[in-house]
């Protein structure tokens, strides 16, 4: 019997894995129909939480992989309780689900889900914990970028605090031997998040010029209400990234964003459309990246590459 | 009924004594303590290589009764305190309606005393239904029964109605107890806040939102008077406030429960709930701070916190779950773990005399006149198994943990309610 496997967090692949993945997501990017690998596998999208970007990118990966695909959106009441989180992965196989990939709002969700079903679960986003596969999207520009990630040193600024995408980026960059620092107000980034190979700095300007690529998180306006920030034009003073500190960024550095982005508050119209910015190949990557997740997990590592 | 406990080592605190003796019971009451008391007609406790003591007294506990009897009910609830070692508990307030009438009061002493098992002291309500509004009618429910008086579970909001509180329940016996926790800075925290929280997502409640209560509690205990008790301390600074107030002359106690001497804040890597409590675990520096508090005399108690869930509300996810786990049946072992090296006779008093003395209530002592609680235990190592538990809430964070300290019997007055070789002993059995 295979044992199955999961991806709540990047730290369910091995580092090779992960090489191994990116290398499979560019041979995509040159052949994208791959609908044999799996061929009528069914594969369950499960969307507690509203998502546009990363449901559809999914989906058409799935499509692309041959994938019998099914989608639901339960939204957020129902499923809440554990033994009905145990009874759902039960009655979801039974039915024939092999690969479920969720989404809901409370960390830990996937995990939960993952210990009770006899399949495959990808963690699509669990609250303000993990979001794997962006994460490898985002690993994998960088990669394309660079050709390596052995020394590189990216800032991810903003929100830390509430994101999701800046967990697996941590914990991606640190398997990989990138260097992080983080970058935002002490509300929003509190000195816990500090350890081996991971700095905190509060000065955007001073870190600008050392890094190989800046991903700038989403700021919310909910966050003004709960306290934690002054007005957004407060904010932009310390963190934003527009004309002027573009300037401080390298000729040979990136701009990374996971989207939805708020044009003129954690960056400005000029860092969109800088070409540094790689917003567009994050979410091309995506698809290439999610197939390659999907084959890795349902069919193993040895696939021949 | 006669009583022999024979050949135990009998430490009683209360009187300075630590010495192997008999200890003969009758009619309820301690009637000799001796080097050998012939036996006749006696029914005979075997004691030998076992510690003789007061009967413990669990002055922290939720019975769940009225209105949570799928929790808990007070029968099970005293089953698993004498199978815990306790003679006695003092229940929280915190039902289904809350205990801020005489009349439920009346309720629970008239189950308590269906049950037979352990004595159950009453704590009150600080405010009517616990909303922290309207203050409680102190003086009808201290002649109902009430030991003390607490919105356990929640904090008193308002320091205005908490000030008023005290200053009429002045003269009224019986400390106030804090469930120090300020929610707003509490928020909707499932964990304490941490780098595993940080790493984890999850949201943590930081350790200043108790500190900040313990101080303004332990200030207006100084201005009213009133005799304060901190419940399940949790934080180095907490402790360092009581300190101080204490200093300053405040009459302040408090205890520690046995989670936050032995547990810490890595326990959430699975996002499963058993470990969810509050306050919330802390770190390595805080329970080694508890402990230190423990072996200098600022914690005054040892208490359980008892907070049974069924394993259903236990499951559900983080957010959802309820706080809090059984301790009753875990606690002698876990304080035995925590505190190794405590004398035993400061072990003891932590468990009986000092919290007799806390709420005023009979107990504590083996002196000869005195209601024959003992609680008897012995250095035999055994391991947790919550499928076992008496309680309705088969739930601990130390499911599977070997301890080296047990109980073997618990007397309440004079009736053996619970011996190690045959359980929890119904009134039944004797009539």
């Amino acid at each position: 019997m295979r044992i199955r496997r999961s991806l709540l967090d990047v730290d369910d692949l091995s580092r090779e894995e992960i090489e191994l993945l990116i290398r499979r997501s560019a041979e995509f990017r040159a052949h994208p129909q791959q609908r044999s690998l799996l061929a009528g596998v069914p594969v369950l999208n499960l969307f507690f939480e509203a998502s546009t970007r990363t449901a559809t990118s999914f989906t058409l990966a799935e499509q692309r992989v041959g994938a019998d695909v099914i989608s639901f959106a339960p939204g957020t009441s129902s499923l809440g309780k554990g033994e009905t989180i145990a009874d759902t992965a039960i009655t979801l196989r039974a039915i024939g689900v092999r690969v479920i990939v969720v989404r809901h709002g409370e960390s830990g969700f996937a995990r939960r889900l993952a210990e009770s079903f006899d399949g495959h679960v990808i963690n699509a986003g669990d609250g303000t914990h993990a979001h794997p596969t962006q994460a490898l999207l985002d690993l994998a520009t960088l990669h394309a970028e660079f050709g390596r990630f052995e020394g590189l040193r990216v800032a991810i600024v903003g929100d830390i605090l509430h994101s999701r995408v800046a967990r697996s980026n941590i914990v991606g960059m640190c398997m990989l031997g990138v260097g992080v620092t983080l970058v935002g107000p002490s509300t929003l980034l509190p000195d816990d998040f500090a350890r081996e190979s991971v700095r905190i700095d509060r000065d955007f300007d001073n870190v600008l010029p050392h890094v190989d690529a800046v991903m700038m998180l989403r700021i919310q306006r909910e966050r003004i209400a709960a306290s934690l920030l002054p007005a957004l034009a407060d904010y932009t003073i310390g963190y934003q990234l527009g004309a002027q500190r573009l300037r401080l960024l390298r000729g040979d550095a990136i701009i990374l964003h996971p989207g939805p982005y708020n044009r003129g508050v954690e960056l400005t119209d000029e860092a969109l459309d800088d070409p540094r910015s790689r917003y567009e190949a994050q979410v091309s990557n995506g698809v290439y990246v999610r197939m390659a997740t999907l084959d890795l997990l349902v069919n193993g590592s040895a696939v021949p590459a | 009924m006669r009583v022999l406990i024979r050949g135990g080592r009998v430490i009683d605190p209360s009187r300075g004594l630590d010495a192997v003796r008999d200890v003969a019971i009758d009619g309820g009451i301690i009637r000799a303590i001796s080097e050998h008391v012939e036996e006749r007609g006696h029914e005979v406790v075997e004691a030998a290589n076992c510690i003789v003591a007061p009967g413990f007294i669990d002055m922290h506990v939720h019975l769940r009764e009225p209105g949570q009897t799928h929790k808990e009910t007070i029968g099970t609830g005293t089953a698993a305190a004498v199978a815990g070692g306790f003679s006695a508990v003092a229940c929280m307030p915190n039902t289904s309606p809350a205990i801020d009438s005489p009349a439920i009061i009346a309720e629970i002493a008239q189950r308590a005393d269906a049950a037979g098992l352990a004595r159950v002291y009453p704590i009150g309500t600080i405010t009517k239904a616990r909303e922290g509004t309207e203050i409680a009618p102190y003086h009808q429910l201290a002649a109902a029964g009430a030991v003390a008086y607490s919105d356990d579970g929640s904090t008193v909001r308002s320091a205005r109605v908490l000030r008023n509180a005290a200053l009429y329940a002045r003269d009224v016996r019986g400390p106030f107890i804090s469930h120090a926790v300020d929610e707003d800075l509490h928020g909707d925290a499932v964990m304490n806040e941490s780098p595993h929280s940080a790493k984890l997502g999850l949201s943590g409640s930081p350790k200043l939102a108790e500190d900040v209560i313990v101080a303004r509690d332990v200030l207006i205990a100084g201005d009213t008077g009133k005799p304060w008790h901190i419940a399940h301390v949790s934080t180095a600074t907490s402790l360092d406030i009581i300190r101080w107030a204490r200093a300053r002359g405040t009459r302040v106690t408090c205890e520690v429960t046995p989670h936050h001497l032995l547990l810490h804040d890595d326990l959430f890597v699975d996002y499963h709930a058993r470990a969810k409590v509050a306050p919330p675990l802390r770190g390595a520096a805080d329970s080694s701070a508890l402990r230190n508090a423990v072996r200098d005399g600022t914690v005054d108690a040892l208490a359980s916190d008892h907070a049974p869930h069924t394993a259903e509300e236990k499951s559900q996810l983080l957010s959802a779950a309820p706080v809090g786990f059984s301790g009753l049946e875990i606690a002698v072992g876990a304080y035995a773990r925590a505190l190794p090296d405590l004398p035993l006779d400061r072990f003891i008093a932590l468990l009986s005399t000092n919290p007799a003395r806390i709420l005023d209530v009979e107990g504590g002592t083996l002196a000869v006149g005195s209601r024959a609680d003992v609680t008897i235990f012995a250095e035999r190592p055994w391991t947790v198994d919550s499928r076992r538990f008496y309680s309705k809430g088969k739930n601990t964070p130390f499911d599977g943990v070997r301890f080296e300290r047990r109980v073997v019997a618990t007397l309440v007055g004079g009736r053996l309610a619970y011996h190690v070789d045959r359980g929890v002993i119904e009134p039944l059995a004797y009539a």
